[in-house]
C-alpha cells in the first residue's frame, strides 16, 4: 500500500511539473503573440520626419512642415539587416476644402522586410478612393460611395469613419501618389511612420527599438527620429516582464518537483531496507540495485511526461482561448513540447533519485538483517 | 570450505565500542551441518553475516574456497554469495509486494546459473507450497513465509545455506519441517551453518558450536 501511495505521489509530481510546463509553454506562446498583437494595436512607436523640421510646430500642427523624398521609405526596406516591422510613407498637409480645414493624408501601402507580410497596420487606400474622417462625413452629409472633387480631381468615399475624437476627424484619407499628385509634391513625404514588432525580428529581440533608431540615422542621414519613449518602453518592459516570468516560475516549479520526487525516493530507500538488505544478501550488487532505482525513476518520468503532456496540452486548450482572446485560435497541442517531456521528465526524474540511489547501493545490509 | 581465522567485530556506537565477535577460529568443512547456539547478543548473526560476505571483520580473515572474501571487492563478493550462498532468516525477508513465486525468483539473473519458473516451481512443490505461488507473503502463515524463504535460499543451487534463527518464528511442527529441510540440503551435499535457540536441529548436526561474548565457549563434534 505505501508503495503504491509512493509511486502515485511520485508520479504527480511528475504529472505536475509537466503539465505545468506543457500548459504554460502551450498558452505562453499565445501569451506573446498576443502581446506582439495587443502591441501592435497601440500604435506606431517610431515617427521618421525631415531633420529640418521645427518640432514646437511639429507638435503643434502634427506634423512637419517639411518633406523628405518619398523612396527614403524604400531604400529603408530595402536594405539588408535592418529590423523593422511595419513602414508606411505618409504625406499630410492642412487644407481648406469646401470650406472647411481639414488635414489631406495621403498614405502608401505598407511595406513589409520581405518574407514578413503582415496584415496592414493602418488603412490600405486604393488609387482614386478616400477614406472621410466623422466631422466631415456629418457636416457635409457625405456617405460611402460618394464621389468628390478634391482640386478638380474625382474621389469616391469608399468609407465613411466613425468617431475617433482626435483630429482623425477632420481627416481625408487617399493615396500616397494621389495626394501628392493633387498637391503637386511628387515623390515627396513628410513622415514615415514605423513600428518595430519586438518580437520575431531575425530571431532578435532585445534592444530592437534602440537598433532600429540607430540604424535609420544612419541611413536617413536627412530625416530625425522621434520615438515615443513611453509606449516603446511599455512594450519592452512587457514582453521583458513576459520572459522574466516564465524564466522565474519555471527553475521553481523544477526545482519543487525535484525535491519533492527526491523525498519520496528517500522515502521509499527507507522503507525498502530490508529489501535492499536480501537483495545484497541474494547476491544483488550495487550497480543492480542502483538500477533498480533509477529505472524505477525512468518508467515513472516516462508515464508522467505522457499524462502530464496531456493534462498540459489540455489545461491550455481548455482555458487559455478564455485568458488570450485575440490569439485563442493559435493555441495548438505542440507535439515537441511531448518530446522535450519525454527527455527532460527522465533526466530531471534521476538526478532526484540519484540520491537515494545512493544511500541505497552505500547502506549497510548487515545492519538491516539484524534488525528485528 | 569456511575457515575463520582471528575474526574480531567490533560495532562502534554512540554509547560506546561493542565487541561482537573476539578473535574467533574456525573451521566449517565441505558437507557440514552445524549449529550454533549462545545467548542473546552473544555474536551469532554477526558470525553468519560475516561469513556469509555481508559484514566485514574489523580483524581477522575469513577464507572461502581459498580465498580471503574481504580481500575481493564488493562487486566479487556480492558474486560469492550469488553463486554459494543461501540465507535464510528469522523474519523470512520476503518482499511484501512480490507474490510467492516471484518472491522465489528474486534471485535469477545474480547467479551462475539462471533458473527459471519451472525450477521455481518444483521447489514450491517440493516445499508443499505449489498452491500458493501467486500468494502475497502477507496471506501466508509463518511456517509457509519461511518455506518461501528457503525455496529463494535454494535456487540458485547455494553450496552452504546460512539459516539465522529459521525456526525462531515457527512453532515445533513448522519448526522439524524447516530443519528437516535444511537436513534434505545437507544429504544432498550442501553444507549448512545454523543458528538457533532450537534444540530441533541438534539430531541432524555434525558439530554443535557454542558462542558467548562473542568468544567460542565450546565445540565438539555431535556424532
Amino acid at each position: 500500500m505505501h508503495r503504491k501511495q509512493n509511486f502515485i505521489f511520485s508520479l504527480l509530481a511528475i504529472v505536475t511539473a509537466v503539465a505545468l510546463f506543457v500548459s504554460f509553454f502551450t498558452a505562453g506562446e499565445a501569451s506573446k503573440r498576443e502581446t506582439t498583437r495587443l502591441m501592435r494595436d497601440i500604435g506606431f512607436n517610431l515617427r521618421i520626419i525631415p531633420i529640418e523640421t521645427d518640432m514646437e510646430k511639429f507638435w503643434a500642427t502634427g506634423f512637419s512642415e517639411y518633406t523628405m523624398p518619398e523612396n527614403y521609405v524604400y531604400d529603408f526596406a530595402s536594405h539588408e539587416g535592418l529590423s523593422y516591422a511595419h513602414l508606411t510613407a505618409m504625406l499630410q498637409k492642412k487644407v481648406s476644402w469646401r470650406g472647411i480645414e481639414v488635414i489631406l493624408t495621403g498614405i502608401a501601402p505598407e511595406v513589409s522586410p520581405p518574407g514578413m507580410q503582415k496584415p496592414p497596420m493602418v488603412f490600405s487606400i486604393e488609387r482614386g478612393t478616400v477614406y472621410i474622417g466623422f466631422e466631415l462625413v456629418r457636416n457635409l452629409g457625405l456617405k460611402n460611395g460618394d464621389v468628390i472633387d478634391i482640386f478638380d480631381k474625382p474621389f469616391t468615399i469608399a468609407q465613411c469613419l466613425s468617431e475617433s475624437g482626435s483630429e482623425d476627424d477632420i481627416r481625408i484619407y487617399a493615396h500616397l501618389h494621389d495626394v501628392q499628385n493633387i498637391m503637386n509634391m511628387e515623390n515627396k513625404i513628410n513622415e514615415i511612420k514605423a513600428l518595430q514588432c519586438l518580437c520575431f525580428v531575425n530571431g532578435e529581440n532585445i534592444n530592437s527599438v534602440t537598433l532600429l533608431r540607430e540604424q535609420l540615422a544612419r541611413f536617413l542621414p536627412d530625416a530625425k527620429v522621434i520615438l515615443m519613449q513611453s509606449i516603446a518602453s511599455a512594450r519592452e518592459n512587457q514582453r521583458l516582464m513576459t520572459e522574466e516570468y516564465f524564466g522565474f516560475i519555471m527553475p521553481i516549479v523544477l526545482v519543487v518537483c525535484m525535491v519533492w520526487i527526491g523525498v519520496l525516493a528517500i522515502m521509499n530507500v527507507q522503507e525498502r531496507r530490508q529489501e535492499i538488505g536480501i537483495m545484497r544478501a541474494l547476491g544483488y550488487g550495487s550497480g543492480k540495485i542502483a538500477l533498480l532505482f533509477l529505472g524505477k525513476a525512468v518508467a515513472i518520468a516516462l508515464v508522467g511526461a505522457v499524462v502530464g503532456f496531456g493534462i498540459g496540452t489540455g489545461l491550455a486548450l481548455k482555458f487559455g482561448p478564455d485568458i488570450f482572446k485575440v490569439t485563442a485560435n493559435t493555441i495548438k497541442p505542440t507535439i515537441e513540447l511531448l518530446y522535450w517531456s519525454l527527455i527532460a521528465s527522465p533526466a530531471v526524474c534521476a538526478l532526484s533519485f540519484f540520491i537515494p540511489a545512493m544511500i541505497a547501493i552505500t547502506q549497510d545490509p548487515a545492519i538491516t538483517l539484524r534488525e528485528e | 570450505m569456511v575457515r575463520l581465522e582471528k575474526v574480531s567485530k567490533i560495532y562502534r556506537t554512540r554509547r560506546g565500542n561493542v565487541k561482537a565477535l573476539d578473535e574467533v577460529s574456525l573451521h566449517i568443512k565441505e558437507n557440514e551441518f552445524a549449529v550454533v547456539r549462545g545467548p542473546s547478543g552473544s555474536g551469532k548473526t554477526t558470525l553468519l553475516l560475516s561469513i556469509g560476505g555481508m559484514l566485514r571483520p574489523t580483524e581477522g580473515k575469513v577464507i572461502a574456497n581459498g580465498r580471503d572474501i574481504y580481500a575481493t571487492s564488493k562487486q566479487e563478493r556480492a558474486k560469492f554469495r550469488a553463486e554459494n550462498i543461501g540465507f535464510i532468516f528469522q523474519l523470512f525477508h520476503l518482499v511484501p509486494y512480490l507474490n510467492i513465486i516471484e518472491n522465489v525468483l528474486l534471485p535469477v539473473g545474480v547467479g551462475k546459473n539462471w533458473p527459471g519458473r519451472t525450477d521455481a516451481r518444483k521447489l514450491l512443490e517440493r516445499l508443499n507450497l505449489s498452491e500458493r505461488d501467486y500468494h502475497k507473503p502477507s496471506e501466508l502463515s509463518a511456517g509457509e513465509k519461511q518455506r518461501t524463504a528457503i525455496a529463494r535460499a535454494l535456487l540458485n543451487q547455494p553450496r552452504i545455506i546460512l539459516a539465522d534463527e529459521p525456526t525462531g518464528n515457527l512453532d515445533p511442527e513448522n519448526a522439524g519441517q524447516i530443519i528437516g529441510y535444511l537436513s534434505e540440503f545437507h544429504r544432498g551435499g550442501g553444507t549448512v551453518i545454523v543458528v538457533t535457540h532450537g534444540m530441533v536441529a541438534d539430531q541432524y548436526a555434525d558439530r554443535i558450536i557454542y558462542l558467548r561474548d562473542g568468544q567460542i565457549e565450546k565445540s565438539f563434534e555431535n556424532k
